[in-house]
């Protein structure tokens, strides 16, 4: 808690507002013959804010699936092997206020793949992926209350609204499909509020679009305002070509170059609205497919349908996927619900692996996974863990950082990042590295100031690219 | 001799509970250390072991020799080590806890790691030792104490050198060579600069297109085709100022304008962050706002109300009840509940009211220097926490205390009662708000009086014949004299309201009578004399006699009682200052809605109507806090303002009360050089589409320079002189020519002025996301005017969102009135206002984003509401007996405001029959007339479709 970081609301002062390039969606070539007689602005500036924008450096992963597993992941009991903590398993431990037992983890560790990862027992498919993970072993936050370190995981600051990573690396990169939304979240935690995948002061079209909620089936989320139950596609068509004469009058008579955005944004909204239900509709799947992610029966369906849905979204063009599995909160319990959570998480994470591998996709997509902190190794409820937010453990997969690396580390119980620690800021500096993004360039003006996802934070972990 | 950091927290209070002075409690404070008798084998250690490391390592950076001082700090002087750099002294002698350059050397904090990894990295533990050694001894330091200031300042004169930071300086009106073409001298101080260029401004805009322009901008609502007609009939050169005038006296008026302050407020009703409570009654502080438009308040008196209500005097109980309501600006910011530490969380409520006054109101973000000395601006971190001592001294009531959930709230607050309707029992949360101090009915339409103000049109305000507001009536209550123009305007509403019962009717034409006038209702013209006079700026009102405060003492029942005294000493501070809180400066409890009452007590368990807002707490000057950490406290600063904003004498705090009126008066003198220019600069914008200031919200030395620097001094000037006065700023705008031009360029101009930055057409403006929909209701003719009592938040009551409360509550409102009165929760936004970029209510918002993206074509292609609306236009389209051609210019001019080309007239028509073609082979039974109706109705859904019915041309 001391080293709550206020965030810096003043940074280095940069040329132009964007604002009146984001004015319009599409610079068609109304505009852009506009633009051409009246001034010399180059045709970059006019550009649509969703169009692929080249990155800073060259990108080794072109989009992000976000395992997130809302509620902080007990480490010691997935992926940071602690015998010594098994060993004083019953001394005392140093919770505030005395009391507690140091508790060694009553899952076993086996050392998998060839690069022989220590990997609990609790995820023996995800473990046949040992040697594509990269383990961050020293991961820390600052605040171990959930409300904080999640909004602080998501847009890096717990204290002001401030845009999603999501939103960051729409803004860096625009989509390669726009026919879909640049950045979705499927099933997020409501009860923390839209500001998780929100945009904050960057323009609303890099927001998250939300499919289905916590505890909701996820088969059955849409989007809002998908389908007009009046009219056909074909009947549909016909009045938009109706409004797109209209728009096409106005933009003659007037030259107002946000016309020509208004009349793109119709053209991919009548794609989307039809692209998308296709993306989300897993009935094409083959059943072998839909078996592999545990669909049909089991604990696994669930989730398993979130990961394929993430796969379908990432094969389409989607820059950033988030998809959320809450209830790691394990105070009490924690050997029966830690193990409930990872047998519906396991098979589909492994699925996913296995499936953007054999797409080719997982070069060029960097999956993470992990929650807003981790747990102690101590607690004074028997079978059970409290927040910790000094050390725990995230992985990243594929996007080109090292598989079967063990990046950092804690101390001998897992109480705080001791070796190559990991902040949050770190870590979002590493994604946008990963996605040729260089955290500190990547801003945006607001209120006079240039913002950052990482404020005046963040290292990159430059160790743990390939 | 020097306390820690926590003694002194724990000291303050004891200070306090013996009831000394501000003096001699400064006296209190630690003393700046003695020199230390300097031993000459400490002089030896310090030559030996310090100084070659500090020359060695740190005066690259550190020293005045340095090409450039990094962080304010030199470490080549005694002085200067001690006196430290930004963030705080980096050698305390002896206090190896308190001397930051310990902790950077030992690289225990990410953020400051010293020396850094380019010049060598942290230094070997032996080295570190031998500070640690140093410091304990006393740091004996045999360097000249006085070579060199170390401490970097500011440079207030050079950084006044800013135009910002100068006061508004009159300015010649510029000669231009058409000396035809002006109607007023802003016309002529923008002819003057195009000239210059070889530009002249395009041809006049046609009236339909005017009268649109000028409804939304000053009502967010369309014209109805019936006050497009009257106008384009109406040849007066009086034409536009009449409907001005209408305009501005409706209550309509308030509901837009006011709207623009409630984004620049963060105006929302819902705590926001991680924990998200409502707050049920923060629609009161809406309703404030929306009737201090409409009665035209003077912007001094405005921003004042709404810092220090609380603290102005009042004549009666009502009145006080409207000042608190107005400091509801200072309660309804963002809540971190969630925060375990009292501290942070109060800091943090501190940080948003430092945050958004001075961003609202000065165009400032002053609060970066939170942790640092601002880094552009010349804004010290000793402001931040002179603001901070202010906004520290004072409690904000916000409530967050009701049933729903208050186990997930670790900071809930309370309210401030009301005084209760006079024989009414009502139960909070559903109460009816006591009637506004300045209903609509006091509103008074501006009189052109002003230099600024078109010379030659603008009726006398003393002549009754061409009086604007009386002639209105004439004009438009021709055809139904019975009849609001409002009703008889709109042929769905008369007919709705043809069809209610004659009681009914009566009712309604009553409530027309007394509400005020509204949208081209016959307003009676106000007389002269009523026009409400103007307080000077030194008028403002003066805080309550000295003799209603007095030293806040403890309260006589722990007083007189040894025991409890003893027990109440021993409390946490916070604690006793939450104690504390709750009496006034005399020891008695504190009570609400007394005449003239100067504190307000929470509301507690009383069942009345209640406010957010705020009242003085526990009087203190708040210290530094090193990089804006609660455990980093630095040096205890007087409270006071911004200095580089103050101009001659900074205003005395008083000992006994927070210094929020001395704040606001501060805010609102005339001297200050960016109040006034800021309000005149967002007026602008509103109406012109961009400010003269482009960066609306910023006019720090990062924000851009006035594309027309006299301009906007010279309206800043006739702002203040015109009682700040918004509706005479408004009017005086919108009569001038440029206003008035046509949207088209032309290209000699669009060659040399793309950007229009000379305003000589008119910009293209889309209009915001209330306006949208509230249009799409009005060409429904559903539209439901009368505002409404509350807020969907208000009936849901307190509670979590997201836990017991589903966010489409707030998300999906099916409702009829105006959008201003839709629920502004944070995070849940209505759709219909999110979509079309509504402001983030977590932000203080100036400007607002113009994005076009597919989710707005879905919402009008798809959205049930959307529909609807169309489908009622439609359905009154087609009962009117006329035939497919007249109900086809009808729909252009309810939706659009305008006529059809033939061109587009024939596009139509043949739409209609091949959409109602296509429909019938699809719809159940396939009817005739049910897919014309279908048809019609995706006609009226193509034309809110169209760009053009969400920009202004």
């Amino acid at each position: 808690m001391n080293e709550r970081p206020y965030e810096c609301r003043g940074v280095t002062p940069a040329a132009l507002t964007r604002r009146e390039l984001l004015r319009t969606v599409s610079a068609g070539f109304g505009w852009l013959a506009f633009k051409s007689l009246t001034t010399a602005a180059s045709a970059a500036e006019s550009r649509n804010p969703l169009a692929p924008k080249a990155p800073h450096f060259p990108a080794r992963a072109k989009r992000v699936i976000f395992l997130c597993m809302q509620g902080g992941p007990a480490h010691m009991d997935t992926f940071d092997y602690k015998p010594k903590l098994t060993e004083d398993d019953g001394k005392p431990g140093v919770a505030k206020g005395g009391g507690s037992k140091l508790y060694g983890s009553p899952f076993k560790f086996e050392q998998r793949g060839q690069s022989g990862l220590w990997i609990s027992e609790l995820f023996p498919k995800v473990a046949e992926h040992a040697d594509e993970l990269c383990l961050l072993r020293g991961m820390n936050t600052d605040i171990p209350n959930h409300p904080q370190a999640f909004i602080q995981l998501h847009t890096g600051s717990a204290q002001f609204a401030r845009p999603s990573m999501g939103a960051w690396a729409l803004y860096g990169l625009g989509t390669a499909n726009e026919n879909l939304p640049g950045f979705v979240t499927i099933s997020p935690p409501i009860q923390f509020g839209a500001q998780n995948y929100g945009s904050a002061f960057l323009p609303a079209v890099y927001q998250g679009t939300r499919l289905g909620a916590q505890r909701a089936d996820v088969g059955s989320a849409s989007i809002s305002n998908m389908r007009n139950p009046e009219l056909s596609t074909e009947l549909q068509r016909k009045q938009i070509d109706l409004v797109q004469s209209m728009n096409r009058d106005l933009l003659a008579t007037t030259a107002n170059p946000e016309v020509e955005g208004v009349i793109e944004s119709y053209e991919l909204a009548f794609r989307m609205q039809a692209e998308l239900p296709k993306v989300m509709d897993l009935s094409k799947e083959s059943p072998a497919t839909l078996a592999s992610y545990g669909i049909g029966s089991g604990p696994a369906g669930e989730f398993g349908r979130q990961c394929l849905m993430a796969r379908r979204f990432a094969e389409a063009g989607v820059r950033f996927i988030e998809v959320c599995h809450a209830g790691w909160d394990q105070h009490q319990q924690l050997q029966s619900k830690l193990t409930a959570n990872c047998a519906a998480t396991d098979q589909p994470i492994a699925a996913l692996l296995t499936d953007l591998k054999a797409r080719g996709l997982l070069e060029d997509t960097l999956v993470m996974w992990g929650g807003e902190f981790g747990r102690t190794p101590d607690g004074r409820r028997p079978d059970g863990r409290d927040h910790n937010a000094k050390g725990y453990t995230m992985w990243l997969a594929g996007g080109g950082v090292r598989g079967g690396l063990s990046y950092g580390g804690t101390d001998d119980y897992g109480y705080k990042a001791v070796e190559d620690p990991v902040h949050t800021h770190d870590l979002h500096a590493t994604i946008l590295a990963l996605l040729g993004l260089d955290h500190e360039k990547l801003t945006y003006r607001y209120a006079g100031r240039d913002f950052r996802l990482t404020d005046v934070h963040g290292t990159v972990a430059k160790a743990i690219f390939t | 001799m020097l306390m820690s950091p926590s003694s002194i927290r724990v000291f303050l209070p004891l200070v306090a509970l013996f009831g000394l002075t501000q003096a001699t409690w400064a006296a209190l404070q630690p003393a700046p250390p003695v020199d230390p008798q300097v031993d000459p084998a400490q002089v030896e250690f310090f030559e030996k072991r310090i100084r070659p490391v500090l020359a060695d390592k740190c005066y690259k950076c550190h020293s005045s020799e340095a090409t450039k001082v990094k962080g304010g700090l030199l470490l080549d002087t005694r002085e200067g080590i001690r006196n430290g750099g930004d963030t705080g002294p980096a050698v305390v002698p002896g206090n190896a806890k308190e001397s930051l350059l310990l902790k950077a050397i030992h690289w225990q904090d990410k953020d400051l790691r010293m020396p850094p990894e380019k010049d060598g990295g942290k230094l070997p533990d032996n080295v570190i030792a031998d500070f640690e050694k140093w410091i304990a001894m006393g740091a004996p330091d045999p360097r000249g104490a006085g070579t060199k200031v170390a401490r970097r300042e500011m440079d207030l004169t050079k950084a006044k050198k800013l135009w910002t930071f100068q006061t508004p300086q009159a300015a010649p009106v510029p000669a231009v060579k058409d000396t035809a073409w002006p109607k007023s001298d802003v016309d002529r101080f923008l002819l003057a600069a195009q000239e210059a260029k070889g530009l002249h401004p395009v041809a006049d805009a046609d009236r339909p297109t005017l009268l649109r322009r000028v409804y939304f901008d000053l009502i967010g609502l369309p014209p109805t085709p019936a006050q497009i007609e009257a106008f384009v009939k109406d040849k007066s050169p009086y034409a536009l100022a009449k409907v001005v005038d209408v305009l501005l006296a409706s209550p309509q008026f308030g509901e837009r304008w006011g709207r623009h302050w409630l984004d620049t407020a963060r105006y929302a009703e819902s705590t926001g962050k991680e924990r998200n409570f409502t707050f049920p009654e923060a629609w009161r502080y809406r309703d404030w706002v929306i009737a201090a438009f409409n009665a035209d308040k003077p912007y001094n008196q405005f921003i004042v109300e709404q810092i220090a209500g609380d603290l102005l005097p009042a004549k009666n109980a009502a009145e006080h009840d409207q000042n608190i309501l107005a400091t509801g600006f200072l309660a309804v910011g963002t809540k971190g509940l969630n925060e375990k530490n009292k501290e942070i969380f109060k800091m943090d409520v501190v940080d948003d009211q430092i945050d958004t006054t001075s961003r609202a109101v000065l165009g400032l973000t002053v609060a970066c220097a939170r942790c640092h000395d601002h880094k552009f601006d010349p804004i010290p971190t000793k402001d931040y926490y002179a603001l901070a001592g202010i906004f520290r001294s004072t409690t904000t009531y916000y409530g967050t205390n009701g049933p729903g959930g208050a186990a997930k709230n670790r900071n809930a607050s309370t309210l401030i009662a009301l005084t209760p309707p006079a024989g009414t029992e009502k139960t909070a949360g559903a109460v009816k708000p006591p009637p506004p101090a300045a209903p609509a009915t006091a509103a008074t339409p501006p009189v052109a009086t002003a230099a600024l103000v078109p010379a030659s049109p603008a009726p006398a305000p003393a002549a009754p014949a061409t009086s604007p507001a009386a002639a209105a009536p004439a004009q438009v209550a021709e055809a139904q004299p019975q009849l609001p123009p409002m009703i008889a305007n709109n042929p769905a509403m008369a007919e709705r309201f043809a069809k209610l019962p004659p009681k009914k009717r009566e009712q309604l034409l009553a409530r027309f009578g007394k509400a005020g006038p509204q949208i081209g209702a016959a307003a009676p013209a106000p007389a002269p004399s009523a026009v409400a006079p103007a307080p000077a700026p030194e008028a403002v009102p003066s805080p309550a006699p000295a003799s209603t405060i007095t030293a806040p003492s403890l309260p006589a029942f722990i007083a007189n009682d040894p025991e409890k005294a003893k027990k109440f000493a021993a409390l946490p501070a916070s604690r006793r200052e939450a104690f504390l809180a709750k009496f006034a400066n005399d020891g008695k409890p504190k009570f609400a809605g007394k005449q003239g009452a100067q504190t307000t007590p929470d509301a507690g368990e009383t069942t009345g109507p209640k406010a957010m807002g705020v009242a003085d707490g526990y009087v203190s000057d708040a210290a530094i806090l090193i990089r804006g950490e609660v455990e980093g406290r630095g040096a205890v600063v007087p409270r006071g303002v911004v200095s580089v904003l103050t101009m001659g004498e900074a205003p005395a705090m008083p000992a006994k009360s927070s210094g929020r009126l001395e704040l606001a008066q501060w805010l609102t003198a005339p001297e200050n050089p960016l109040t006034a220019r800021v309000m005149v600069n967002r007026v602008w914008q509103h109406l012109f589409g961009e400010g003269i200031v482009r960066t609306a919200d910023n006019f720090g030395a990062t924000g851009e320079e006035p594309t027309n620097a006299a301009l906007l001094d010279t309206l800043a000037l006739q702002f203040m002189r015109d009682s700040w006065s918004v509706k005479k700023l408004i009017r005086s705008l919108v009569l001038t020519r440029t206003y008035q031009l046509g949207g088209a360029p032309d290209a000699r101009g669009a060659e040399i002025d793309p950007d229009n930055r000379l305003l000589w057409h008119a910009s293209s403006r889309r209009l915001d996301a209330e306006a949208i929909r509230d249009a799409m209701l009005v060409a429904s003719g559903k539209i439901d005017l009368r505002p409404l009592e509350g807020s969907v938040v208000a009936k849901t009551g307190d509670g979590y969102i997201g836990r017991g409360i589903r966010p489409e509550t707030f998300t999906n409102v099916n409702a009829t009135y105006r959008s201003v009165y839709l629920p502004i929760v944070r995070d849940f936004v209505p759709e219909a206002l999110d979509i079309f970029d509504f402001a983030e209510p977590s932000l203080v918002v100036a400007t607002r984003d113009v994005t076009n993206v597919p989710v707005q074509a879905l919402y009008l292609l798809n959205n049930s509401f959307v529909r609807e609306q169309a489908s009622a236009m439609a359905r009154h389209i087609l009962a009117q007996p006329l035939s497919q051609t007249q109900r086809i210019t009808l729909a252009y001019q309810t939706a659009l405001s305008r006529l059809p080309t033939d061109a587009e007239r024939a596009r139509a028509e043949q739409y209609l029959i091949d959409e109602a073609a296509g429909l019938a082979a699809v719809i159940k039974g396939g009817k005739a007339e049910d897919a014309a109706a279908l048809s019609w109705s995706t006609f009226c859904q193509a034309l809110f479709a169209s760009a053009e019915f969400r920009y202004l041309k």
